[in-house]
């Protein structure tokens, strides 16, 4: 009896313990120390700090295809680095641009829209969002064409994991609308968040940053829409443009939040990359005083430990750009042409100076949207003085040397002088504009290639490394990532019947030839 | 029966009164415990070489002299002497083998049935077999030796893991390892992966094996390890336990009383196995052309020149070398590996209760020469009879792990194999020995690949330690009610504390410099606390009326398991050479916990009619914390049953023994991380200036995968049919499974688009079947007197099938991972784990197609399907030779039947080491045989190097896709027990020892430049995939010396 009565009370006491089989348990599964959400103002600067990239290998794409595309810097080197120097296909290198920008700043994108359109409290952080993510998809349909635009960047928002590609037309079309809508809304007497690294929550810089984006944008259709970009460049125009360097959209780069091109140049790629010969000379015939700035050359080294101070020098009459065309052996065939010790002793891109670790990266600069809009006046799309808007874009650029150190500052007479013997020249505008462009943009790679594309300056010659795997002269685009085949495989087949071959030869919309 | 042997007994004690021959006829009857007659049992009188065998009713007829001793022996028994005594009639109760282990198994919860009970299939190994003939993790000892049971290595070091299979992989991209249980309750075995897992901190380089939980056993401590298989055998542990449980029961003290002391040493050495065949005709170089000059470094490129003697080449380090072959790279570079482990055991007890403690140190030296790992363990059961009723019965486990620099693997950051492996083919080691640093103290690079670092370097500069404190222990109370009725509570408790700190060292070339002040390198200290506490009851009750038994058990657990992670990383220091957190420039805290609870109710009834006929029949609910709230309840019933057939049917005379069994059952899984139910953030850790300079937070979505708020458990639902045969007298046994199983709603991170913001995707998915045989053979072919030789023999067969993905019909691949063109995909109507990479472009008559302009081969745009990556058989065969006493024991095992990509290989091929890359050197260009793009046959000359170069490039791996599988002679035991030689008397009282051998010989394989198991791909789900060479796989040679005083 007594050890029923034992057992009983054990069942009854189990029976407790268990009644509450799920109790507490959704308290358990709560996760304390990560939030469900955020202000999306700190998410927004997320989405516009990695646009610069956010890791080591996130910037090969520029390196070994953008700087090398427009032959502004080139690596001898192959295998991981091939790529624009060989005019090889390489996909380690070619995807870079796309999972970078999906995976963070369109996904955090997304969220600042999502969180935003519908709060009217929150107005100005979701137009500085659609103006921002314009700025994004032009940077990604520029480099691959058609791309996931209207789908993107909803995987969670709206469980889309096998996004639809927009048609690049559509794409841009679209992204005209929103810049054009976006930088309306702002109000330019106005301050939003102080909590914005991009502008401090100035909405007059962000309605030019708008207004700006929108002339690029524009002016990307020149060849193949005409008739619409000659229309936005007004509304553009109208809309208020970027001053002065004040306004320039750039990431100040920190000892904690470093550039990582520069990052890459000076460690993992280190004594890897050299400034390429078309624009070294294209500085030194024009006795540009941006080479000095830029440039530097350890004259006699025969090694990479040999690039040291002693043998440094930013003298521009020393520059030398290394040919295009050759790899790391075949090289040597150059030393005596050029009186270089080794590979190692042809100039390179200064890392004390545009490409010191925490130099800033420019996104959308007032010497860029000058130039933009010389061309726009001797199209006769928007009024003006097309010799002096195109003086004052580079005027602006060697201005904006200083803001990447105190040693790349161009002195305000050699400025003047320059600028004094580069008017422009009847017949001869639209490639000046462009070359100076090209000049201007140095170190933005997608937009320099962009340029580049659209204008068909600078009047660069093939790349002439044997064994080129392309049709023509230049890569057209970069061919989709290896990845889409596996995750999205019959959208891609629909993008790629539409718009040609998955190769580096397919030119998209609205790259005309 | 008893009249007829008392009348034997008075009939031949009245022939001895009258007869008195020198020999007399000696009758009796030989029985089991539970008093069945055994047939066959051999009879043998000592010092003599008569014999006899008993018959079908157990009884036996022998002459012998009055006073001589009849020893019996039969399989699965102990053997037993008994002296005669002047009796004529001996009968005999043998009593079973507790090392056979073949009638009594631990099963679920810790709860021993009779095998002939079971339902389902079970394989069980001794801890003889794993203490004798050790690896440093003793998990990779059970390798071929258990039916359906698969064990891997990494080639991580002495501190790595393993990976464990049992009966295939049924999920198609979660956790597949089987659930550790040590005397009856779960411990952990995480695994700490290398880079990606949760070993490594994102962004940081790192990517060494941290080790898995299984490590902490001391084998010296294993009394024996028992593999349920199925989710049938698993049913009753529920979730955990869907692949499977491992279960370890540790040694305990015996009740005979008396102070027992042993003592086992074990030392073994490794050395390293080079399976490389690379080309030593051309050295080191690019295109073709030898260094002459320190600059450009090539250091891993070997497309030089052709060796002509007296050649020389200049390196990285200015100097002038001769240009010539270093052949033997593995046993120039690598050291001696040995491991010594001592343990000492003591044990008492009494028939109240019993103790044994163990202390056991393991040193083990790896073949690099700073990597080092030791463990201590103490280990502590005991049980204790409080009263009548009372019994308490506990075991500790305390351990302490110290691995101190296992290599970087899988990586190319330091990694000292991955740097031997591809090494150019003329690199001196002296030259890299004697230029580390520069004068300035920073690294002396070596190749302008700077991530191929000096092995030297990366060997002295680079440090990792790895320390792990743990407590394994559980108490049980059991209250033995009445005769029939017990209750028993269980508190058990694994508990560690992991601390990690590794560098990157000042000076490493590859990354930045420091700002201005500081000097450039990096440290990171970790520190987890895990935790997981089980609470469990269980109350049983036997009943028995007539011909009818029936035991009911119902129980419940509650788990609940917290981890916790501490780190701090800091870049670029203040003060040279120490790597301290406060020493360091830019701080970087990362604090993460998760925390899970399962819990459960579960009951079993057990009926039984006769002794051969069983039915076990349970049921049990799980509720998982980490599933939504009207998905986290499930129940899973199971039914078994069994026959022993041979004690109702009449069967020809040379079956002993069968035995039919069947049962099915259905266990069901959460198998997700905490928290995968909604997207959570993350604040940067540093704020970042806004235009005028003040600091504000930067922050965002910290996740790449989609969260699933509504997922629901896995099922499994498991069939088993089987068939036990003993034959011959009992010297052949023959254990047959099949199975059939099928894994439904499995939990997947499902690839998705970039295009989407996300990489992955969790989702409730699909449907999966596995199916497989499992054969066990023993073999007793000879048992002469001076020779016996035992054969086990164990093989299985597994093949799985994808039957269902996503929700529609057009859902018909799912990606989990891969890169570099090789990936693993789940595809429907294929195996688990279909192999994909590149092909060759090729035209519609098959001729590879080459680029007109460049003349390199081209790929097709979409990858293709090449294999499958789980191998279909695999096996072992262990034969045992006992010459007068000397024990001789090999083991062959087996896997066949997968595909792998060794990539390794791809390594070799576009660093000019691989033989294939001799196609053209002569020459100076290579000429692909095909056509070219327009249809014309190809002639364009492409250079050597690019050339051989593409595949990696483009990611076709077509070369290099292999059969995986391998037939090696995998241990080698000779083995002498001296205790018969020693008198009672003495203090020591029995002595042991054996020499053994590990990884010996590879009979067969197929791959080029590698051993197909070398592979340190240790995500759960890549098997089949390999590119940066893990350490070489080691031969070890070793003695175990067992004293008992």
């Amino acid at each position: 009896m007594k050890r029923i009565k034992l057992l009983l009370s054990v069942l009854i006491l189990s029976g407790f313990m268990l009644q509450g089989c799920e109790k507490g348990f959704d308290e358990l599964n709560t996760n304390r120390v990560d939030p469900v959400s955020l202000d999306p103002q700190f998410v927004m600067n997320k989405g516009i700090m990695d646009a610069t990239y956010r890791d080591n290998f996130a910037t090969l794409q520029t390196l070994c295809y953008d700087f090398a595309i427009v032959q502004q810097v080139i690596t001898p080197f192959g295998s991981s680095l091939s790529g624009g120097n060989y005019n090889n296909f390489n996909p380690g290198n070619t995807t870079q641009i796309w999972t970078t920008y999906y995976q963070s700043v369109i996904k955090q994108l997304a969220y600042v829209i999502d969180k935003t359109k519908a709060d009217a409290t929150k107005k100005d952080l979701y137009n500085q969002a659609r103006i921002w993510k314009a700025y994004a998809f032009m940077i990604l349909t520029d480099t691959y064409g058609d791309v996931p635009y209207t789908e993107a960047g909803k995987g969670f928002l709206e469980g889309i994991s096998k996004p639809k590609y927009d048609k690049q037309e559509l794409i841009y079309k679209d992204i005209l609308k929103e810049l054009d809508e976006a930088s309306a809304a702002l109000d330019a007497t106005k301050t939003s968040s102080s909590s914005d690294i991009l502008y401090g929550g100035v909405l007059s810089r962000w309605k030019k940053l708008g207004n700006s984006l929108l002339l690029r944008a524009a002016m990307r259709l020149s060849k193949v829409d005409p008739a619409t970009a000659s229309t936005y460049v007004k509304k553009a125009v109208a809309g208020g443009l970027m001053q002065s360097n004040a306004d320039n959209s750039k990431l100040r780069h920190t000892s904690l939040y470093q550039n990582w091109i520069a990052v890459h140049l000076t460690a993992r790629e280190k004594a890897n990359f050299y400034l390429a010969k078309p624009f070294v000379d294209f500085l030194k015939s024009n006795n540009d005083p941006r080479l000095g700035s830029i440039a530097y050359r350890h004259v006699g080294a025969k090694s990479g430990a040999d690039q040291v101070a002693p043998r440094t020098t930013t003298d521009p009459a020393v520059q030398l750009g290394m040919p295009m065309g050759y790899d790391d052996v075949s090289i040597k065939n150059t030393f005596t042409t050029f009186g270089v010790a080794s590979l190692y002793d042809y100039s390179q891109v200064n890392l004390n100076t545009v490409l010191k670790t925490d130099a800033p990266s420019f996104h959308v600069t007032y010497a860029q949207t000058q130039l933009l809009l010389a061309e726009a006046i001797f199209r006769g799309w928007t009024t003006g003085d097309a010799d002096l808007t195109y003086q004052a874009g580079i005027k602006a650029h060697m201005e904006q040397m200083a803001e990447y150190d105190t040693k790349a500052a161009i002195a305000a007479d050699k400025i003047s002088t320059y600028v004094t013997a580069n008017k422009l020249v009847a017949g001869k505008e639209l490639e000046q504009i462009n070359n100076q462009y090209w000049v201007a943009s140095f170190i933005n790679g997608s937009e320099t290639v962009a340029n580049f594309r659209r204008s068909g300056f600078p009047a660069l010659t093939k790349n002439p490394y044997p064994g080129s795997e392309i049709k023509g002269n230049f890569i057209n685009r970069m061919p989709y990532p290896d990845s889409e085949t596996i995750t999205n495989q019959e959208n891609l087949n629909a993008a790629i019947a539409a718009q040609g071959a998955n190769d580096l030869n397919t030119r998209f919309w609205w790259n005309k030839p | 029966m008893k009249k007829k042997l008392l009348f034997l007994s008075f009939f031949t004690l009245v022939c001895q009164l009258f007869v008195l021959a020198q020999t007399v006829t000696i009758t009796g009857k030989v029985t089991g415990q539970n008093k069945d007659p055994l047939a066959g049992v051999n009879v043998q009188i000592a010092d003599g070489n008569i014999g006899a065998i008993t018959d079908g009713n157990g009884n036996y007829l022998i002459k012998a002299l009055p006073n001589a001793t009849l020893n019996f022996s039969y399989v699965g028994y102990l053997d037993k002497s008994v002296k005669l005594a002047g009796t004529n009639v001996l009968d005999v109760t043998l009593s079973v083998d507790p090392k056979s282990l073949q009638e009594v198994v631990v099963t679920a919860l810790g709860i021993k049935k009779e095998a002939k009970r079971l339902g389902y299939a079970t394989a069980t190994v001794t801890g003889d077999a794993m203490a004798t003939n050790r690896t440093a993790n003793p998990m990779s000892t059970l390798q071929g030796k258990l039916a359906g049971v698969n064990i891997s290595t990494m080639g991580t070091g002495p501190g790595g893991s393993t990976k464990i299979r049992i009966r295939g992989q049924s999920s198609f991209n979660s956790v597949n390892q089987p659930l550790i249980v040590i005397n009856g309750v779960p411990m952990d075995n995480t695994t700490y992966a290398l880079g990606g897992g949760i070993g490594a901190r994102a962004g940081q380089v790192n990517s060494s094996d941290g080790g898995d939980g299984f490590s902490s056993i001391n084998p010296d401590d294993i009394e024996s390890i028992t593999v349920l298989k199925g989710a049938t055998a698993s049913a009753l542990y529920g979730s955990r336990a869907k692949d499977g449980v491992v279960m370890v029961t540790t040694k305990k003290g015996s009740s005979k009383g008396g102070i027992g002391v042993e003592f086992n040493t074990n030392y073994t050495t490794d050395q390293a196995l080079d399976f490389t065949d690379f080309q030593y005709e051309y050295g080191q170089g690019e295109r073709g052309v030898r260094p002459t000059t320190a600059y450009p470094q090539s250091g891993v490129w070997s497309f030089g020149e052709k060796f002509q003697p007296g050649m020389r080449q200049v390196l990285f380090d200015g100097e002038d070398w001769p240009y010539e072959p270093v052949r033997n790279r593995y046993k120039q570079f690598y050291s001696l590996g040995t491991n010594l482990t001592n343990t000492v055991t003591l044990s008492n007890g009494n028939e109240n209760g019993s103790f044994r403690l163990s202390i056991a140190n393991s040193d083990n030296q790896g073949i690099l020469p700073n990597n080092t790992f030791n463990k201590k363990t103490i280990n502590l059961g005991f049980n204790q009879t409080i009263n009548k009723a009372l019994t308490i019965q506990g075991n500790v486990n305390y351990s302490n792990e110290y691995n101190k620099n296992p290599p970087q693997v899988n990586t190319q950051d330091m990694a000292i194999p991955t740097v031997i492996y591809t090494l150019a083919n003329s690199m001196p080691f002296a030259a890299m020995e004697q230029n580390q640093l520069m004068p300035n103290g920073t690294e002396f690079v070596m190749s302008r690949f700077l991530v191929r670092n000096n092995p030297y370097f990366s060997l002295n500069q680079r440090f990792e330690n790895i320390k792990r404190d743990r407590v394994v222990g559980n108490l049980s109370f059991r209250y033995q009610i009445n005769k029939w009725l017990y209750a028993q509570g269980r508190i058990a408790q694994d508990y560690y504390s992991r601390y990690q700190d590794y560098n990157i060292p000042n000076g490493y070339a590859p990354i930045p410099a420091a700002p201005t002040g500081f000097i450039n390198g990096s440290y990171t200290q970790d520190v987890r606390n895990f935790r997981e506490r089980n609470y469990d009851f269980l109350i049983g009750a036997t009943k028995k009326i007539k011909d009818f038994g029936v035991d009911m058990t119902v129980g419940g657990n509650q788990m609940y398991r917290k981890t916790e992670y501490n780190s701090v990383t800091v870049q670029d220091f203040v003060q040279p050479g120490l790597f301290t957190i406060m020493n360091g420039r830019a701080k970087d805290p990362l604090y993460a916990k998760a925390e899970r609870g399962v819990n459960s109710l579960y009951g079993a009834a057990d009926f039984s009619y006769k002794s051969f006929l069983f039915l076990n029949v349970t049921a049990r609910n799980d509720w998982f914390s980490t599933l939504a709230a009207d998905a986290r309840s499930i129940l899973y019933p199971s039914v078994t049953g069994s026959f022993i057939f041979s004690e109702k049917i009449t069967l020809p005379s040379w079956i002993n023994y069968g035995k039919l069994r069947a049962a099915y059952a259905e266990v069901g899984d959460d198998n997700v991380a905490p928290y995968s139910n909604a997207l959570y953030f993350g604040v940067n850790n540093n704020l970042f200036p806004n235009p005028s300079g003040a600091s504000v937070p930067v922050g965002g979505i910290n996740t790449t995968l989609v969260p699933n708020p509504g997922l629901r458990p896995l099922r499994v639902a498991e069939s088993e049919v089987g068939l036990e045969l003993k034959m011959f007298k009992s010297r052949v046994g023959l254990d047959i499974s099949y199975f059939y199983k099928i894994t439904n709603d499995q939990i997947l991170a499902a690839q998705t688009s970039d295009a989407s913001g996300f990489t992955n995707k969790l989702i409730n998915i699909g449907e999966s079947m596995n199916k497989g045989l499992e054969v066990q053979l023993t073999l007793s072919p000879v048992r002469a007197k001076n020779f016996k030789w035992d054969v086990n023999l164990n093989t299985s067969y597994n093949t799985s099938k994808v039957l269902k993905l996503g929700t529609a019909a057009s859902d018909t691949v799912i990606s989990v991972g891969g890169g570099g063109g090789r990936t693993i995909k789940q595809v429907v109507g294929l195996p688990i784990g279909a192999l994909y990479t590149f092909l060759y472009k090729r035209d519609a008559a098959g001729n590879q197609v080459f680029d007109k302009a460049s003349g390199k081969p081209l790929r097709n745009d979409v990858p293709a399907y090449v294999g499958n990556i789980l191998p279909k058989y695999f096996g072992g065969i262990t034969n045992t030779f006992t010459i007068h006493g000397v024990e001789v024991s090999t083991l062959i095992d087996f896997r066949l039947g997968a595909k792998m990509i060794a990539g390794s290989n791809m390594n070799a091929l576009r660093h000019g080491l691989h033989k294939r890359t001799l196609v053209g050197r002569a020459e100076g260009f290579v000429i692909g045989k095909g056509v070219n793009q327009d249809g014309g046959v190809n002639a364009t000359k492409s250079d050597i190097q690019p050339f051989y170069e593409t595949p990696n490039v483009l990611g076709v791996n077509e070369d290099f896709v292999f059969n995986a599988g391998f037939w090696k002679l995998r241990q080698v035991s000779v083995g002498y027990d001296f205790t018969k030689h020693i008198s009672k008397a003495k203090f020591i009282k029995g002595i042991k020892a054996n020499l053994v051998a590990n990884n010996v010989l590879i009979l067969k394989k197929w791959t080029e430049n590698m051993d197909p198991e070398n592979v340190a791909n240790i995500s759960d789900n890549e098997t089949g995939l390999d590119f940066w060479t893990p350490l070489p796989p080691t031969r070890s040679v070793g003695f175990n010396l067992n004293i008992k005083f």
